[in-house]
């Protein structure tokens, strides 16, 4: 019986020996297949530093109109002054805010009847805004003579704005479109031509009217 | 017999000749053939035709514009910022180029003679510095959008059944909180009138695709009824607002937004006057 412990205690006592002496060698060869796995798996790629450039964007458009006439029906045609800010999405469409005034003439109706005038003086004049969005859909190279190439883009245009005439404020869509010759890549030349279409009621009943306008402009990138 | 000897001579020369040219092209060939194995891990340095320039710069340099290498094969420059104008120039693997400014998805560069053109941003994917480090081009993406600062609004709406345009300036302070100035026109059948407002607006989560928003301001609306009979008065009456909206970003600087506002007019006559206003715009930030 003794005899029986005493011989269980030894196998016990050898067995923690074992262990003891093969803990660390079995921990080395895990260690070891770690590093072959490692070598085996582990990407070869060294990662690099990427740096952003400093570098000068110019998405913006400044437009101040030259000269511009504006036909409001029945109101004849008269000048008009205004100019637009452009902002560049991409190179296919950009989106612009646009003002302008003009000052309207005697309608037919006041030429032709000789009664009282329709409108004061402060009510013919007239100022709109709008914001459009314009599509680059033929962008290219006009040539002048055969020596010279102007980059150009036509462009179409449309959008909403109001317009303020005869003290009332009216609702307006604007579509249309234009052509940009770039002398420089920072200055262009632009000529648009648009259909402005609100409704009135000066004339006692509501009348839907087309009023077109055409301005030459030069613009400024920045 | 002496010409056969001559003969003989010469054709010994003429060998003696060949295998030398043989013997320097093919140690030539084999120094090309160990250059091109260790070709890979140098940095992009000068190709064999860009060393007859040497370290050439342009005359009409402006001092700030960067310098870097294009690590590309080849880079097509074209005369103007888009697809549709002429490719007039190509620059290759190794040779420096001058950053000068950006438009839309188009660099404006400038080669060693003083060239210049316009590369695809997309195309200029593998440039670096001298130094070996690799420069990106930065646009507009959703990182600018979280990191705003001032944006611009234009929004368009129904404003009690009349259409409604507005414009705003928003600030951002943190990620949830911004202010903003606010101006609408609106152009009814029965009456237009004008909004001045200022408002703060919360987020509650920003990082959200459609991120929802809680709105508070106060403000005055300018009232004048359309009346080409009798003249009126134009009323200006102080308002409150509160309204939600939602906000997500579109691409580049742009972001939509939907919103609806409750208007609360403190008028003068006997009853205070309610206006539901539905608003859908977009946001420009800088």
């Amino acid at each position: 019986m003794e005899t029986r412990i005493r011989r269980i205690y030894v196998r016990l006592a050898g067995l923690l020996l074992a262990g003891a002496v093969a803990a660390p060698f079995s921990s080395a060869a895990i260690a070891q297949s770690d590093q072959e796995l490692d070598d085996i798996i582990s990407p070869d790629l060294e990662r690099r530093e990427i740096r952003e450039a400093k570098i000068d964007s110019e998405d913006f458009e400044f437009t101040l109109y030259l000269g511009g006439i504006l036909s409001v029906e029945d109101f004849g045609t008269d000048r008009m002054i205004g100019g637009s800010l452009a902002y560049h999405i991409n190179e296919d469409f950009f989106m612009e805010a646009a003002y302008a005034q003009s000052t309207l003439g005697e309608s037919s109706y006041e030429r032709l009847s000789g009664s009282a005038p329709l409108l004061t003086e402060d009510e013919r004049d007239l100022s709109m805004y709008n914001l459009s969005l314009a599509w680059n859909f033929l962008p290219g190279e006009i040539f002048i003579g055969s020596k010279f190439a102007l980059n150009s883009n036509l462009y179409l245009i449309g959008g909403a704005g109001n317009t303020n005439f005869a003290g009332e404020e009216h609702f307006t869509y604007n579509v249309g479109a234009g052509v940009r010759l770039l002398a420089q890549d920072w200055l262009a030349l632009r000529l648009d031509v648009r259909d402005h279409i609100f409704e009135h009621e000066i004339f006692g009943e509501p009348l839907n009217t087309n009023n077109l306008s055409a301005q030459l402009g030069v613009s400024i990138y920045f | 017999m002496n010409r056969q000897l001559g003969f003989r001579a010469h054709r010994g020369a003429v060998a003696t000749a060949a295998l030398l040219i043989l013997g320097v092209l093919g140690s030539l060939s084999s120094s090309v053939y160990a250059q091109s194995e260790t070709a890979e891990d140098e940095p992009v340095s000068d190709s064999f035709t860009a060393r007859q320039f040497g370290e050439r710069q342009p005359q009409t340099l402006s001092f700030d514009s960067e310098r870097v290498i294009v690590g590309a094969e080849f880079l097509n420059l074209y005369t103007g910022p888009g697809r549709g104008y002429v490719i007039d120039h190509v620059v290759e693997y190794g040779e420096p180029l001058w950053l000068l400014k950006r438009r839309t998805d188009w660099v404006k560069v400038m080669t060693r003679t003083g060239k210049t053109g316009w590369a695809k941003i997309a195309e200029l994917d593998e440039i670096y510095t001298a130094e070996g480090e690799q420069v990106a081009i930065p646009t507009p993406g959703i990182d600018d959008f979280y990191e705003q600062s001032f944006r611009m609004g234009f929004t368009y709406g129904d404003f009690a059944g009349a259409n409604s345009m507005g414009i705003s300036l928003g600030y951002r302070f943190t990620g949830n909180i911004s202010a903003e100035l606010r101006a609408a026109q609106t152009i009814g059948a029965y009456s237009d009138s004008q909004t001045y407002q200022v408002a703060l607006m919360h987020q509650p989560f920003p990082r959200w695709r459609l991120s929802p928003y809680f709105l508070l301001g106060t403000g005055i609306n300018i009232t004048s009824p359309n009346a080409t009979i009798v003249a009126t008065e134009d009323r200006k009456d102080t308002a409150m607002l509160a309204g939600l909206g939602v906000t997500t970003y579109l691409s580049r600087r742009f972001a939509l937004r939907a919103e609806v506002a409750n208007h609360y007019l403190l008028t003068s006559r006997e009853e205070n006057q309610e206006i539901v206003e539905w608003k859908l715009g977009f946001d420009v930030f800088m």
